[in-house]
Formats: C-alpha cells, sequence, structure tokens
C-alpha cells in the first residue's frame, strides 16, 4: 500500500465553519501539487486531461495536462477526422524513456503539447498513457466538435474545471478536517426545507411511544432515527462510486414513492389506533438489547432514518455534489462516504436534540395522548399526500389536500355542537378544526378549476384575469434529454445561457421557483439569457446523461455560461440559491 | 499496490441497504444492474485457457497487454509464485490495449491454445522486449519453436471463440471499473497495478483466508 500518511488538522474547533462556507459557494481552486496521492490509480481523465484551445488559421492546441508519476505516450497520440482521414499532429519530441520491457519510448512528463491542423468536421483525438511502474491505461478517444467559419464553438458547452470544497479541505487538512466540515455543514443544512419534514417524522414516532417514553428512550429512538440517516447518505457515497449513478436519484423511482407514501398511510392508521404496528417476538427480543421494549420501534426509527434521508428529502445540495462528485473523480470511498456520513449526523444533531429534550414535553397518558397521535395521524397522512405529489397532477392532489383538510377540520369537531359552558381550549379548537374545513373547501375548489399549488389553490381564477400582461414571468426553455438541450442551446439567439437543473421532486427547486425567479433584480439580471430547464421529474437514462454532459449530481444546479458557452469559473450554483447570488453570478457572465 | 475488495463490499452495502429497509421498504429491484456480472463469469470463463494447477483453490486473474510495459516486467514474479504455491489456478485475460500487435499477439497467443501451445506462446510474447510489430509477434513465436502458420490457422478456424473472448474480457474490465492493465484479481479481490511476488503471495493467502 502506498497510501500517504494525512496530517491531522493543527486545531479542530477554530471558527473555520465560514471559511469553508465560502470556499464551497465560490468553489475557490487549490493548488495541484497540495494532493495527497490517492492510492488508487487516478482516473485516466485525471491522469492526463486534454485541454483544447483555439490557434492561428484554424488550428487548435491541444494541451494535456499530466498528474505528477503520470506520462503520456507520444506515438500514440492520433486525430482523425469523421471520415477517417488520419490528421498529422506537430509534437515536440518527447523524454526518451528506456524501458527495458518497452524499449525506449518518447513520452511526456508533467505537461504536453500538439498542434491540431484546421479540419472540417468533427476531429476524434485519440491518445494513451500510463502511470510510471503501475498501470497503462487503455487509449482515450475524445471527439472535437467541428469548427465553425467564425471559429466559435458552436454546439458544445464547456464546464469550468472548479475544484470541489472536499479536495480543498483534504488537501488542508487530511481527513480529520474533511469529517469536521461536513458535519458542521450538516448541522447547517439542518435549517433547510430538505430537513423540515423529518422534524414531525420523528415527533410522529416519539409520540407512537406513548407513556413509555421517558428522555433516555427519545434519546435512543432519535439517535437511531438519525444514524439510520446518516448511513442512509454514506451508502449512498458507496453506491455512488461503485454504479456511477446517484443512488439517491434512483430512490426517486415511482414504486419506492408509492412504498413510502404506502407506509405514511400505515403509520397514519395506527396513529389512529385502528391497529398497533408490531414485529414478531423473536425480532423484537433480539432488538431489546438496544433498549427498546416491547415494540419494534427501534426498526421502525431506523427504516424511518433511512427513508427520510433518501426519498422523503431528497436534496442535492452543495456539500452532498461535492462529496458525490470527488468519490466519482478519485474514488476515495472510504473518505466520501465517511464524509457523508458526518453531513448526515451532522444534519441529524438538532433532531436528536428534539428528540431528547422534547421527549418530556409530550403529554404522558389518557385523553391527551390520543388526540396528539391523531394529530400525527393527519401529519403522516399529509407525508402522504405530499410524497403523491411527485406522481399525480396538480389538481387530483388538490382534492386529497382538500379530503385531508376536511376530514381534519371534523375530527377537531368542526361539525360539533358546543354547549354554552364550554371552555376556551375546546373553543380555540373547535375554531381550528372550522378554519381546516374552510381551507379544505378552497382546496376542493381550486381542484375543481384545475389549480395545483396547494399554496395558491385559486390560481386559475387569477390566472384568468392577468392574461393580458403576462409578460413579467421568466421562461425557461424545458429539455428531457440532451440532444434537447443541444437544440435549445443552438437554437437560441448569441449571448450567455443559464442552464437549470430542476425536478418536481425537488423541494429546493421549488423554493427557488417561489423565491428566486420572480425577484425583480433576478429578471432583470438575466435579460437577454437563453433559460433552460434541464428537467428531471421522470429520471432515466436521458435525464442521468444530460447530468453527466453538465457535471452535475442533480437538482437544483444552476449551470452559468457565457456568450462562448463556457461555463464561468466559480459562478456555478448548487443547491439553495439565494436572489443575491444569482444576480452576482449572471453578472460575471457580462 | 492498490486493493479494493469492490465486490464484497458492494454486496455488503446492498446487504446493508436490504437489512436496513427491509423493516417497512423495499428497495426497488432496478437498482442493481441487469447484466450483473458474477464471480464466476470473471474467474471461470469456460473459453480462457488456464495456466498454473486449473484444480487450484486460489484463482488470480490478470488482465494485460503483450505491449502494456509493466505487464511485462511483472510477469517472471507472477508466473515464479504461481509455480512455487503450486495450488494456483491462473488466468491470463487478454485485454489488448496497445492497437494493432497487441491485437494480433493476443489472437495468436490464444489460437496456440487449440494446438496446445498456450503456455509456450504466451511466455515468449511476455518475455519480449520493447514494442511490438505485427511481424514481430510472428518472429517471436516461430523463435520459440512454433509454427506460426498452424497457428494461424487454427486462430481462424475459431475466431469467433477468441474474438468474443476478447470482447467479453474488454466488457468485464470496463464493468468492473479497471482502469488498465495489468489489473489483477486474486480470489474476490481486485488489485490495481503492477504486483511484486510478496505482494502476489500476501493476496493469495489472504484470498485462502
Amino acid at each position: 500500500m502506498t497510501r500517504s500518511a494525512h496530517h491531522a488538522p493543527p486545531l479542530l474547533l477554530r471558527p473555520f465553519l465560514a471559511a469553508l462556507l465560502a470556499l464551497f459557494w465560490t468553489g475557490a481552486a487549490l493548488a495541484q501539487s497540495d494532493w495527497i496521492r490517492p492510492a488508487t490509480p487516478l482516473p485516466v481523465d485525471e491522469a492526463l486531461q486534454l485541454d483544447v484551445a483555439e490557434g492561428q488559421d484554424g488550428q487548435r492546441v491541444l494541451t494535456w495536462e499530466i498528474a505528477d508519476g503520470y506520462y503520456l505516450y507520444r506515438d500514440y497520440l492520433s486525430a482523425r477526422t469523421d471520415d477517417g482521414t488520419e490528421l498529422t499532429l506537430e509534437t515536440p519530441p518527447g523524454i526518451a524513456k528506456d524501458d527495458p520491457t518497452f524499449g525506449t519510448v518518447e513520452v511526456y512528463f508533467d505537461t504536453a503539447q500538439a498542434t491540431l491542423p484546421a479540419a472540417s468536421g468533427p476531429v476524434t483525438i485519440t491518445y494513451q498513457g500510463c502511470q510510471d511502474g503501475g498501470i497503462c491505461y487503455p487509449p482515450v478517444t475524445e471527439t472535437l466538435a467541428a469548427q465553425d467559419v467564425d471559429s466559435a464553438p458552436a454546439d458544445t458547452l464547456s464546464l469550468a474545471n472548479d475544484q470541489s470544497g472536499l479536495d480543498g479541505l483534504q488537501a488542508r487538512g487530511g481527513p480529520l478536517l474533511v469529517l469536521a466540515g461536513f458535519l458542521g455543514f450538516g448541522l447547517l443544512l439542518a435549517f433547510t426545507p430538505c430537513v423540515f419534514p423529518m422534524f414531525p417524522i420523528l415527533a410522529g414516532l416519539l409520540a407512537g411511544q406513548g407513556e413509555t417514553l421517558t428522555a433516555r428512550r427519545g434519546a435512543v429512538l432519535s439517535g437511531i432515527y438519525v444514524v439510520a440517516m446518516a448511513s442512509a447518505f454514506g451508502l449512498l457515497g458507496i453506491a455512488a462510486a461503485w454504479s456511477g449513478q446517484n443512488l439517491q436519484m434512483v430512490l426517486q423511482s415511482p414504486a419506492a414513492i408509492w412504498t413510502v407514501a404506502a407506509m405514511f398511510v400505515v403509520l397514519a392508521l395506527s396513529m389512529f389506533g385502528l391497529f398497533e404496528l408490531g414485529l414478531p417476538a423473536a425480532l423484537t427480543n433480539r432488538l431489546s438489547a438496544v433498549g427498546a421494549t416491547r415494540r419494534g420501534t427501534p426498526v421502525g426509527a431506523a427504516a424511518l432514518g433511512f427513508t427520510s434521508a433518501l426519498i422523503v428529502g431528497p436534496c442535492v445540495t452543495a456539500p452532498l455534489a461535492g462529496a458525490l462528485l470527488y468519490i466519482a473523480r478519485t474514488g476515495d470511498i472510504a473518505l466520501g462516504a465517511a464524509a457523508l456520513f458526518a453531513l448526515g449526523l451532522g444534519q441529524g444533531i438538532p433532531l436528536l436534540i428534539a428528540g431528547t429534550f422534547g421527549a418530556r414535553y409530550l403529554p404522558r397518558a389518557g385523553g391527551w395522548m390520543d388526540g396528539v397521535k391523531r394529530v400525527f395521524g393527519f401529519v403522516f397522512l399529509g407525508m402522504a399526500i405530499w410524497l403523491a405529489g411527485r406522481l399525480l397532477d396538480g389538481p387530483v392532489i388538490l382534492a386529497l389536500w382538500a379530503a385531508l383538510l376536511v376530514a381534519a377540520g371534523v375530527f377537531a369537531g368542526a361539525m360539533d355542537l358546543l354547549p354554552v359552558d364550554t371552555g376556551p381550549m375546546r373553543r380555540m379548537l373547535k375554531s381550528g378544526g372550522v378554519l381546516s374545513l374552510l381551507a379544505g373547501v378552497i382546496m376542493a375548489l381550486g381542484a375543481a378549476l384545475g389549480g395545483s399549488d396547494p399554496l395558491r389553490p385559486l390560481a386559475p381564477l387569477l390566472a384568468r384575469a392577468a392574461s393580458d400582461d403576462a409578460q413579467g414571468d421568466l421562461s425557461f426553455t424545458s429539455v428531457t434529454d440532451i440532444t434537447a438541450l443541444d437544440a435549445a442551446l443552438n437554437g437560441a439567439a448569441d449571448g450567455p445561457a443559464l442552464i437549470y437543473v430542476t425536478a418536481d421532486w425537488c423541494v429546493t427547486c421549488r423554493v427557488i421557483d417561489r423565491n428566486v425567479w420572480p425577484d425583480p433584480g433576478v429578471k432583470a439580471a438575466l435579460d437577454g439569457v437563453t433559460l433552460i430547464a434541464a428537467d428531471l421529474s421522470t429520471f432515466d437514462t436521458d435525464g442521468q446523461a444530460m447530468l453527466d454532459r453538465l457535471d452535475a449530481v442533480g437538482p437544483p444546479t444552476m449551470v452559468f455560461l457565457d456568450r462562448d458557452r463556457r461555463e464561468a469559473p466559480g459562478t456555478r450554483i448548487v443547491g439553495d440559491a439565494s436572489a443575491t447570488r444569482v444576480v452576482s453570478a449572471a453578472e460575471d457572465l457580462r | 499496490m492498490t486493493m479494493m475488495t469492490r465486490r464484497t463490499l458492494l454486496i455488503g452495502g446492498l446487504a446493508t441497504a436490504g437489512t436496513v429497509g427491509a423493516g417497512a421498504l423495499l428497495l426497488p429491484g432496478g437498482t442493481t444492474s441487469a447484466q450483473e456480472l458474477t464471480i464466476d463469469d470473471v474467474l471461470f470463463d469456460p473459453v480462457n485457457p488456464v495456466l498454473g494447477n486449473p484444480e487450484g483453490d486460489v484463482t488470480i486473474v490478470e488482465f494485460f497487454d503483450y505491449q502494456c510495459p509493466y505487464c511485462k516486467s511483472n510477469h517472471p514474479a507472477l508466473t515464479e509464485t504461481v509455480a512455487t504455491d503450486g495450488n494456483v489456478r491462473l488466468v491470463m485475460k487478454d485485454w489488448p490495449i496497445f492497437g494493432a500487435p497487441s491485437i494480433r499477439a493476443s489472437q495468436l497467443a490464444l489460437g496456440a491454445a487449440d494446438v496446445d501451445a498456450y503456455e509456450a506462446a504466451s511466455n515468449a510474447l511476455m518475455a519480449t522486449q520493447g514494442r511490438l510489430t505485427e511481424k514481430a509477434v510472428e518472429r517471436t513465436l516461430k523463435d520459440a519453436g512454433l509454427d506460426v502458420e498452424a497457428i494461424d490457422s487454427a486462430y481462424r478456424a475459431e475466431r469467433g471463440k477468441w474474438d468474443g473472448l476478447m470482447a467479453r474480457n474488454g466488457n468485464q474490465a470496463a464493468q468492473l471499473g479497471l482502469r488498465g492493465t495489468p489489473a489483477f484479481i486474486v480470489g474476490t479481490t481486485i488489485y490495481a497495478g503492477a504486483m511484486s511476488g510478496d505482494d502476489l503471495k500476501q493476496a493469495i493467502a489472504q484470498a485462502r483466508g
């Protein structure tokens, strides 16, 4: 093994979080030389990085950045046009490498350059190299797009080569700093919409415990929930590394979502006391060592934690994307998965605190407890509808919300007559019930009108009234595969472009749709920018191909391209976005 | 030398997902790839000639190319370790990545298997110095006392079988995520890059548990 020793960070709990955060958001580049070489040979695109630049008279200059300890063969460089004609590459003499088993060959270390003559149509470049003393890569072929007459790269886009924050952390302080940093990021993420759904889930889980709930038990159950959630993130990293796919995205399949929605319905029914959730005695006994008692709730907590991370809150955030890309690029699964695990733990810390200390505030037993359980029953039904909202049409979902709100209102006593001497609490409850009933009726009305947004159920009415001055909103061209993406880029007028990776199941994207795009400053900044939405609502191989093309992990991701269709360095926005950041990225394009 | 127990890891990971998820949800079947590669596919390809002890309790697979410098410099250590151990199956998987001469070398070595000269042909080609040309490949085999024309017609007679094997090897290398040659699999552990005799002995001991 040749893994180098990592340095421990000098001081762990410095106020580095702010600095790290800045690093993440800006994607600041760090010196490549700080790299600790991973034990595995580098992926070939990292060992030998080809960069193409325009030269004089239609020539193109190919430059390879060659990683330390790797080399490129001069003799295996070749270029040919689409019809198979060999093009002569002009190359400087290499270094004679005298290898006993390979004879004398000319190779390049560190960097190599070749000049490609002007050619019409796409050109395919082939090159090959080795890790000195280790491994030889199969030949790499890259196809360069055809040159335009005015030599502008027309139908391709080129991405900025920003390092992810994980690289920077790793280079600076080794694995400990990476883990501490990710724990901190997780903690910050705990206060974003991605994590909010997890609070009612955990609260419902704890409420389901009834009278047996003590602070200790609350801590155990929340602990299990949080560890399961963190493990799901870690597993995500491993799955991403081995399959090259983002497990989280794969789990956004209808089957998985229906299963989980059904699970929430079952949980809700058990909250209404229809039946007690139990597990076979053998399993329960084995689990009692963990601190469980009669019921198999630790398993439930683990299952819920796992599900929550992958299906309920599928947010791609900057740290998550950074860690996944890092794993994909370096193959350093251990560190990547550990970083994601730490991220999950960080996200779970507030949940753990809430679960432990909140436990004592949950009512003990009796009629009140049943009331609380009923509330969570409705919350779980709400979760089920919210999940189903990723698959069903807007009006159907609105109708389901209406039904839920009406039922909740009736359960809260909206239709019951109160005697004159009723106390204030019951009156408040009835008021709440009536409000819920009212909201339910409005939603039902909205559903009948064909509305789809539960927050603006009557929007169809407004839209009819305001259809005259519809010029206000930004309009995105929606694409679902690479061909359409290219077509949208090519069809657009010359000028900068923004590719917004989104999906209807992406919670953060909805927040962006509501808060960022309607912002007047954003509208002004994006004036004249071609807006393309890469829609991953139905996630399939076409979607994956688009992600690969954009070197993105998932929605929400914004890729800003200048007028030459090159991504401006440091402008990419992954995860939660604010209007200010979008404006400043858009200004960088001009 | 690098070690990854990819398969163990992958299986372990999925098993974890299965058990954790089993409480309430099932992972959709679509998460594992449809053409999942089995260990037997890689270690016991019926077409690939076997060197060493065919009944051995540990299998070493090497993905290699007859022009790859580190495959060749590594080869004496490999053959010596296999011979000394006496209980190792050696499966040399042709994965020609250095162009036409490499493909020609693999074709002739595999063709030699049908005239019982696989080991002689393979060893002669592995012992060559420097880069090869198609002429140099044929000369090497002739110098080793082999009948190149007989070998060539043996290859041509079974062209589909041998070309299929090489295509399969390339696909397996891609599916296993191998980055280049040489790549070793000892038991079920994948090692990227050249291995010394000691590395190999240690890997064999580990495969035996």
